[in-house]
């Protein structure tokens, strides 16, 4: 397996020198060119509107274990994939839709972790005007509301936290709904209602690529014998997700311009957190409410947001099921010097009938907080005008005693090749905590992508 | 016979400075209005416009970078609410909306100038669906990952600098600019060669603490639209690493009646085809 490994890096190192040198020749012939564009990109705008303009990219990626995780021996690769991309969209205009947009995203990529060629259909949406003041959306798409950094409280649209652990692309750890999204438009707000007909769990650590903690068998589990596998809830009407956002713009707290939000949720929760009579996970219904505001504030940018989160399990005596929850988000983001920018983020879980709980759950050692806080830490630093970026993202949990780690450098080559190297490190005191679970699953990656 | 000659340069010299200082006795002499007027014509031209741009990044090594985006902006302050055309200058609004390269595509950039205060500004990710918040502070940073700053996109408002009339030719109002807060930007001072014509600053020069110039802004050509003065072409070289950008407009447009909903969290989402597009 060593030695698989080190050919497989030694490959991509050499792919990537090959492009490199090949991207540099190809540049250094246009030197002389003065102003040259290549093509007439100012037919661009035109063609877009008649024919159809294909986009998108081919990605290698590997990424590989720190350690080796003894559940999934097999499984030193997090990452081994080749993956292709194709975009496009077009615009009609007519007497009976003002400016539909149809846009389709589509990835197909062998995957040397699951084995196998997969398709992740990322877009196929049709967006449109219904008249001055209300959007509509409809169709297989990406959502995202609320000010956090990586920490969710009221977007409690699907992720992929699969994808994210692994180091793909950031936009992979927003996973596609099939939803129908209608925006209206007002003077003083602005309301967001959105359907997702059929619940979409997001796709969370199951077992398989990385293995979990299961308090219940009060050890690490993994697939095949450990994969979780939920009951789903059935698909009818009355198990959609329904979420409703009302923002606005205003001036609060004497700084104009300040975003606010109120948010509604009713669905289930996003991973499968509850156990039935039958000892099966299953995802139990959850209404959640809450609200946000993002401003200038000093020189920077700050955000607070809170979420009530209410589930099945009222008085919260039920071990079995997630208790009521009241989440708390305080960040702060500023350029520190110039191109180093700076972002600090409070998080709080308070678990509400605590007390209910702890006295039904036969006194479990792995008895979430009452009160968990995490921080957290972003800092990006952009070199060679914008070339490089440096990124570093860290969770860090003072009540946990874990951690979540997330270096990272991207290198534009040029506007179609660019190589990201980073790592996903995870660790803490005791072995069953949020990020502690996954210390096996720390791991380097390198992603080599050309854009057409 | 040297000497004599250059008696005579001299003196031809100094009465043409004379004469074209009778000629132009129409010449301003207050920097603020000339800076005033400057940064109306650069950035106030109409009630609102579009235009497309694309620019050429070149670094050190003459590797080549491009963007392409169609801008849009709308004043707040109506010329036909105020015909002192001082009080223009105030807020106003852009939507830069990017179609290449394909990692940029239809990310949409969101600016609510306040020369008076801090500047909103929004960014679009389109492939997490993002509204991001970006911070006033960061302003003289790379745009887009050219040499242009948001800044330099945007305008910087007057009252961050002092103005001050070092020089006035033939041509040009040679102005000097210090900052009032010089810890809030990389250079020490910049001067501007603004056209007396027509007011468009042709060329900025950047210089540091040492006094050494290390940026040069230049407008390589410019066109009347609609009766505006219209920049088409600029460049911004960094005299340091010998980069550059180029930056090319076209089918710029003035008083298409936007409206201030164009500017919104709505645009973000969904770009306004109506005005994007070439009409």
């Amino acid at each position: 397996m060593g030695s698989n490994k080190c050919s497989l890096f030694l490959s991509v190192l050499c792919c990537v020198v090959l492009l490199m040198s090949s991207a540099n020749s190809y540049s250094a012939s246009k030197l002389d060119d003065e102003d040259s564009w290549g093509d007439d990109a100012w037919g661009n705008e035109a063609e877009a509107t008649e024919g159809l303009q294909l986009h998108g990219f081919i990605e290698g990626a590997v990424g590989t274990r720190f350690n080796t995780d003894d559940l999934l021996t097999d499984d030193d690769f997090t990452l081994a994939e080749l993956r292709g991309r194709i975009e496009t969209e077009r615009f009609y205009s007519n007497s009976y839709v003002d400016d539909l947009r149809l846009s389709g995203k589509l990835d197909l990529y062998a995957d040397g972790v699951d084995h196998g060629l997969q398709v992740d259909l990322r877009e196929a949406v049709a967006d449109f005007s219904l008249n001055s003041q209300v959007d509509i959306k409809a169709g297989h798409q990406v959502l995202t509301w609320g000010t956090g950094d990586l920490v969710f409280l009221n977007d409690l649209f699907a992720k992929d936290w699969v994808s994210f652990f692994s180091g793909r692309d950031d936009e992979y750890l927003k996973a596609p709904s099939t939803s129908f999204k209608a925006s209206v438009y007002g003077d003083s707000a602005n309301l967001d209602l959105v359907w997702t007909p059929v619940f979409t769990n997001d796709r969370f650590i199951s077992g398989e690529r990385f293995s979990y903690f299961s308090p219940l068998a009060a050890s690490q589990q993994a697939a095949p014998s450990g994969k979780v596998n939920p009951d789903e809830p059935s698909k009818t009407f009355s198990n959609g997700e329904f979420a409703a956002r009302l923002h606005g713009t205003a001036q609060i707290l004497g700084v104009s311009s300040t975003e606010w939000a109120l948010y509604g949720y009713r669905g289930f929760w996003k991973q499968p957190n509850a156990i039935n009579s039958n000892n099966q996970p299953f995802y139990s219904p959850l209404i959640s409410f809450g609200a946000s505001l993002r401003s200038n504030v000093a020189s920077g940018i700050g955000h607070a947001e809170i979420s009530w989160y209410n589930g099945e399990d009222d008085q919260g005596d039920d071990p079995f099921l997630p208790n009521n929850q009241v989440r708390l988000l305080l960040g702060y983001e500023q350029e520190l010097v110039s191109k180093l920018t700076l972002g600090v983020q409070y998080y709080s879980e308070h678990q509400l009938d605590y007390e209910a709980l702890s006295s039904s759950d036969g006194g479990s050692i792995y008895r979430v907080d009452q009160h968990r806080e995490m921080w957290t830490l972003r800092m990006t630093y952009r070199a060679m005008q914008d070339n490089l970026i440096m990124s570093w993202f860290s969770f860090y949990s003072p009540t946990d005693q874990d951690y979540y780690y997330r270096p990272s450098v991207k290198y534009r080559f040029n506007d179609e090749l660019h190589l990201t190297v980073g790592g996903n490190i995870f660790g803490g005191e005791q072995r069953h905590t949020f990020f502690g679970q996954f210390e096996d699953a720390s791991n380097m990656y390198a992603r080599l992508r050309w854009n057409y | 016979m040297l000497k004599q000659i250059s008696k005579k340069t001299i003196l031809t010299l100094a009465t043409v400075a004379t004469l074209s200082g009778v000629l132009n006795a129409a010449d301003l002499t207050d920097a603020d209005e000339i800076v005033s007027k400057a940064n109306l014509t650069s950035y106030y031209a109409a009630n609102d416009g579009r235009s497309e741009a694309r620019m050429l990044i070149k670094d050190s090594q003459g590797r080549e970078q491009k963007r392409q985006f169609t801008i849009l902006r709308r004043d707040r302050t109506d010329r036909e609410d105020s015909p002192d055309t001082k009080r223009d200058g105030g807020e106003q609004d852009f939507l830069v909306v990017f179609s290449r390269p394909s990692d940029v595509r239809n990310t949409v950039f969101l600016v609510a100038k306040n020369p008076a205060s801090d500047d909103d500004r929004w960014l679009y990710l389109p492939g997490l669906d993002l509204v991001k918040r970006i911070s006033a502070g960061d302003k003289r940073t790379s745009f887009v990952g050219s040499h242009y700053f948001y800044e330099d996109v945007s305008g910087r408002a007057l009252a961050e600098d002092t103005h001050r009339l070092i020089e006035t030719d033939e041509q040009f109002y040679l102005i000097e600019n210090l900052p009032i807060n010089p810890q809030s930007v990389e250079f020490s001072r910049y001067t501007a060669w603004i056209n007396k014509q027509t007011f468009l600053p042709e060329k900025i020069e950047y210089f540091d603490e040492g006094g050494e110039l290390y940026r040069r802004v230049e407008v390589l050509a410019s066109t009347q639209i609609q009766g505006y003065e219209t920049v088409t072409k600029s460049r911004i070289t960094d005299l340091r690493s010998g980069g550059s950008t180029t930056l090319e407009f076209r089918f710029q447009a003035y008083d298409l009646g936007m409206e201030q909903a164009v500017f919104t969290e709505r645009s973000l989402r969904k770009p306004p085809r109506e005005w994007l597009r070439r009409n």
